[in-house]
């Protein structure tokens, strides 16, 4: 373990690290463009140079620690250096942050007014690019933004393997372009350039023009789109611009969803499908009660349900793999010893969908499905003769297969052909609506929060299960 | 290319073996010598039988100047314009060719038969100016001796 | 006469390229005697013992490079000749590819047998077609002749070589570049560490020696490293090829031993100035190296008692230095403007644009000098320029910034009233001119 001098304090690095992870270690932050914990070292950027004792400046993401080396990071040829290569790195970018959705967590922006501040020294026009570069249906790439840090570039060769992206020509013409067979387009994992790119270059086309991010919060959860379980931030508005706001509708969606990195389960990264939960929870909802098909107070289709459950002579419950730990847990408590239990695949591959690969993407399209089976077992659902009862606990299920004869009781979020034809209908909360757990494929139990509040009408399915098993009936 | 298949194969018994990016540029040129450019099908396939990312070969073909994705001209002269040869006219020979040929650097004329283009250093400095008409260096240059190779090359 | 010869030792004629004639001049006898009598580690120490100094531009010595590698860890090592010569106002490595190729072939393998290299390369620019052709031939005659392949004069040794052609790309002459280049990508420079000693192409241990670096080591292997040491000065032992253009009577490729007169050889061998001006500046080593004005070269007249002598510690010196060899002899009357203007332009058309100094430096600086040029200079135009290159001194991850920057520099420091005069008249002093010619 050689000890290196970071501005003075003694530092303990690991042999093979370099200056800049030692540093960030120990809490000393270097600033840097291209560099990236994930990824390969190119050392384009420029600006982490740092001054070393004797041996004058280099940059610090690609200088390999040695005992007793003395590293300054605010030296007056550092600073002088990063004012001189910010100029540079400004000088064909448009700053035009007043209509970009990166302004507010740019890291140019932030370096600029922390290590610079001082306007552009250049009368010279700047080089045009293409402005509205449309990587793929999901991306588009604003080239006069961009910086040429290659971490894009690189993400698609290191990490997601699709190798969508490089760059071409030479000099100040040099261009980020997506590979023309397509490869960029169908990279499952594309939208990490978007957060990977530290300027406002590359752009989500679903967050374009959304929202400017300060009116924005993030809210830790799990992706429910498969079995991996990765942890992610679900950004919503501010509670406190929520009060001043015009457009209500906008204050319980999902503007946008990024990785919350978590090294036991998805590192840095999350897939498309991620993304893209604003498609899985902005279907139309379950809100209103029913019994026998016409509305009903929740009070009274819960009695419906407990009576129903009461009086069955083969019930058997279709276990969501969407419950969290908690529900499922109270589901065994309350219920399964009184119903048949089969764990449901609430969700299934959909048309197109990345079955499974070796990055992070699992074939099981359901979160909870390891903590489901734990508690309920592998069997597969089926309907022993003589069944009357089915409690069906989200969603999956086909009205068809309902044994003749036997009643549908349905605790779901979102309509589909088991919520038309259940005899009792409860709306139940989703994910964001409420805390909890989910048990990843390996076991990793990761955490979820509420973000919105509970639509008026909808029970969350952990307190329906004690009131359906009657044990506190009056 | 698939013609120049076996070119490729026999270049690889001087090579070390199990390297096949280093061919890239090889046969990028050797199509190029073919075709008179690389063509889409030609990127197709290449990144077939290499089996080297596309995205690659397409930054390689941006990157080197003498690299073309479309066909030019019979002719293609090529006036350097570095230090030694502006010290010795260059200019005055682009401008020349652009009257004589009724084109700009970057353009072919409309028959087809010659493109002009402007170059940096040839490394013929020596014997400036020079200009390349094709893969040949034409050395120490001058307007009538740009009028005699314009005949020569069948310029009306 | 330019002192004595270690390269062009011998008659240019029509066919003294070919095997025949160089086996005539005694040629494959320095590879016949390091494969049959010495040890790799033999051969690298002769080398290291010659002091012999990189060719290409930085002057560094070519065995302590060498010694880096170890021939027997076990692990594939490679050899690359540059022959990527693309420094404007050089050509002297096209005329070794083109008259003594076999030159270089028998020091190519004298190298790979001192570094355990079974595969080798020569780098060499796009554009070249006669050197290519030859070099081409040459390599066949010398497989033909069992030079190359397995077991090379029945001693066991087995090399292979290869001739790669680069397609218009300056910076592929950068030596992790050109490795690259040759692994099938752009020509994007590396950082270092680690260096290609270490990690070179294919990630392998490699050695990136210059065309006329490389073509010394069979006189050096053959006569000896004292033999080499006696030729040229303590400190820089042997000879330089130099190319002469610009305004000079005599262009050409001349073979200069190292420490020669500096005024005798502009003056002498290559006839002075063109057009009976007056010499305004020199640029000794290809454009990347600093101009210095006739003065400070002192080389103004042939009789100059304190002439400078050509070395490569004299030319540091003297604020610049011998680099690829290149001498560009500039006559009063050229404008420095406009020449900057043509520097800076090939500049910018070459930078890979992989770092952001050099990306966007290279373009400001020619739009800059564009704009004085154009009339519509401001002072502190001047200051700015200065500006950018330092922002590009020892910041950018190869030489071509750096190198950029302070060729700017010295022009500015060496010709700051052009550069003024023109930006207060708004119009070139020298009307742009940068010929020569006779007056009529």
């Amino acid at each position: 373990m050689p000890t290196i001098y970071i501005d003075g304090r003694p530092v303990e690095a690991a042999e093979d690290q370099t200056v800049m992870q030692a540093a960030r270690a120990a809490g000393v932050e270097i600033p840097h463009f291209c560099w990236h914990p994930a990824l390969s070292v190119p050392g384009n950027c420029r600006i982490c140079m740092v001054e070393v004792e004797g041996k004058g400046t280099d940059i610090a993401c690609n200088m390999p620690v040695k005992a007793g080396m003395k590293v300054f990071t605010n030296s007056d040829e550092v600073v002088a250096h990063r004012k001189a290569i910010l100029q540079l790195t400004l000088l064909n970018h448009p700053v035009d942050c007043g209509i970009c959705d990166k302004a507010g967590e740019c890291t140019l922006q932030d370096y600029h007014y922390r290590y610079n501040g001082e306007p552009s020294v250049s009368v010279d026009a700047k080089v045009p690019a293409t402005k509205f570069n449309e990587l793929s249906d999901r991306i588009v790439l604003d080239n006069e933004r961009c910086i040429l840090c290659s971490r894009c570039v690189r993400f698609t060769r290191e990490v997601s393997g699709s190798n969508g992206l490089g760059i071409e020509h030479r000099a100040d013409h040099s261009r980020v372009q997506p590979s023309s067979d397509g490869a960029f387009r169908g990279d499952p994992y594309s939208d990490n350039v978007v957060d990977l790119c530290p300027v406002g270059a590359l752009l989500s086309r679903r967050f374009l023009y959304r929202s400017r991010v300060w009116y924005l919060e993030p809210t830790p959860s799990v992706c429910p789109g498969c079995e991996r379980g990765c942890t992610i931030n679900v950004w919503h508005r501010l509670e406190d611009w929520k009060l001043k706001s015009v457009a209500t509708k906008e204050n319980s969606r999902i503007a946008r969803v990024t990785p919350l990195e978590n090294p036991a389960v998805n590192g840095p990264w999350i897939c498309n499908k991620g993304r893209d939960l604003a498609d899985l929870f902005e279907r139309p909802r379950t809100t209103q009660a029913k019994v026998g098909g016409r509305p009903a107070e929740i009070d009274e289709a819960v009695a419906a349900a407990r009576r129903l459950i009461a009086t069955a002579t083969r019930p058997v419950a279709l276990v969501s793999s969407w419950g969290s730990n908690e529900e499922l847990e109270a589901f065994a408590r309350h219920l399964g010893g009184r119903l048949a239990c089969f764990v449901k695949a609430d969700h299934r591959p959909r048309e197109g969908e990345v079955l499974e690969d070796g990055l992070l993407i699992k074939a099981g399209k359901n979160p909870n499905s390891r903590r489901a089976r734990e508690l309920f077992g592998d069997a597969a659902p089926s309907f022993a003769p003589g069944t009357d009862l089915v409690l069906c606990w989200g969603e999956g299920f086909d009205p068809a297969l309902l044994p003749a004869g036997a009643k549908l009781i349905v605790i779901g979020s979102f309509f589909d052909a088991a919520t038309d034809r259940a005899d009792v209908l409860l709306p139940a909360s989703t994910q964001l609506e409420r805390d909890g757990h989910y048990t990843n494929f390996e076991g990793v139990v990761s955490a979820f929060a509420a973000c919105f509040p509970r639509p008026a009408g909808v029970a969350d399915a952990e307190a329906l299960f004690g009131l359906l098993a009657g044990e506190d009936a009056t | 290319m698939r013609h120049l298949i076996p070119e490729f194969e026999a270049m690889k018994k001087r090579l070390p073996p199990g390297e096949n990016g280093v061919l890239v540029l090889p046969c990028l040129k050797r199509i190029q010598e073919d075709r008179g450019y690389v063509a889409d099908e030609d990127i197709d396939g290449l990144v077939e039988y290499l089996g080297v990312p596309r995205i690659q070969v397409e930054e390689v073909l941006s990157f080197y100047g003498m690299l073309r994705r479309a066909p030019i001209g019979r002719f293609h002269l090529q006036v350097c314009h570095n230090v030694s040869c502006s010290m010795h006219g260059a200019e005055r020979l682009l401008d020349r060719l652009q009257s004589r040929l009724g084109i700009a650097p970057g353009q072919t004329t409309p028959d087809g038969r010659f493109t002009l283009s402007r170059v940096e250093c040839l490394g013929s400095c020596g014997t400036a100016p020079v200009l390349m008409v094709n893969e040949r260096y034409y050395e120490l240059q001058s307007e009538p001796l740009l009028d005699v190779l314009l005949e020569e090359l069948g310029k009306p | 006469m330019t002192g004595r010869k270690v390269l062009m030792d011998f008659e240019v004629t029509p066919t003294s390229h070919t095997l025949e004639a160089y086996l005539a001049r005694g040629g494959y006898q320095a590879l016949a005697k390091a494969l049959r009598g010495m040890k790799p580690g033999e051969v690298t120490q002769e080398i290291v013992d010659s002091g012999l100094q990189g060719r290409g531009g930085a002057a560094f010595p070519a065995g302590r490079k060498w010694q880096v590698i170890d021939p027997h860890d076990g692990q594939p090592h490679y050899l690359v000749a540059n022959a990527d010569e693309g420094e404007p106002g050089t050509f002297k490595d096209r005329w070794v590819l083109e008259h003594s190729p076999h030159t270089l072939l028998e020091s190519m393998l004298i190298a790979s047998y001192a570094l355990g290299v079974r595969h080798s390369f020569i780098y060499i620019r796009g554009e070249f077609d006669l050197p290519w052709r030859r070099v081409s031939a040459a390599i066949e005659e010398a497989y033909a002749a069992g030079y190359f392949g397995e077991n090379i004069l029945g001693t066991g040794f087995s090399c292979d070589i290869f001739v790669f052609r680069g397609a218009g790309a300056y910076v592929c002459g950068e030596a992790s570049s050109l490795l690259a280049s040759i692994e099938g990508s752009r020509g994007y420079p590396r950082n270092r560490p680690p260096r290609l000693t270490v990690k070179g192409l294919f990630q392998r241990p490699t050695v990136v020696n210059n065309v006329e670096t490389l073509s010394n080591l069979a006189w050096i292997i053959g006569h000896g490293a004292a033999a080499f040491r006696q030729i040229g000065t303590p400190k820089s032992p042997g000879t330089r090829l130099i190319s002469v253009s610009g305004h000079i009577a005599r262009p050409g490729v001349y073979e200069v031993e190292l420490g020669y007169s500096w005024a005798k050889f502009l003056h002498d061998e290559c006839g002075g100035v063109s057009c009976d001006r007056e010499l305004k500046a020199v640029i000794p080593g290809g454009i990347s190296s600093q101009v210095l004005t006739g003065r400070d070269a002192k080389v103004l007249t042939p009789h100059d008692v304190e002439t400078m002598i050509l070395d490569h510690d004299a030319l540091w010196q003297a604020g610049s230095s011998l680099g690829s060899g290149g001498m560009i002899v500039i006559a009063e009357g050229t404008c420095m403007v406009s020449l900057l203007r043509v520097m800076l332009r090939f500049y910018h058309h070459e930078s890979c644009g992989q770092c952001t100094p050099c990306r966007e430096g290279m373009g400001w600086l020619h739009r800059i000098v564009d704009r004085i040029l154009a009339g519509k200079g401001r002072p502190e135009d001047i200051d700015l320029m200065y500006r950018i290159s330092k922002a590009n001194d020892g910041t950018t991850i190869c030489g071509l910034g750096d190198a950029a920057g302070y060729a700017t520099v010295a022009m500015l420091d060496r010709f700051r009233d052009e550069f003024d005069w023109c930006v207060e008249h708004k119009r070139s002093k020298y009307d742009g001119n940068l010929e020569c010619r006779p007056s009529t």
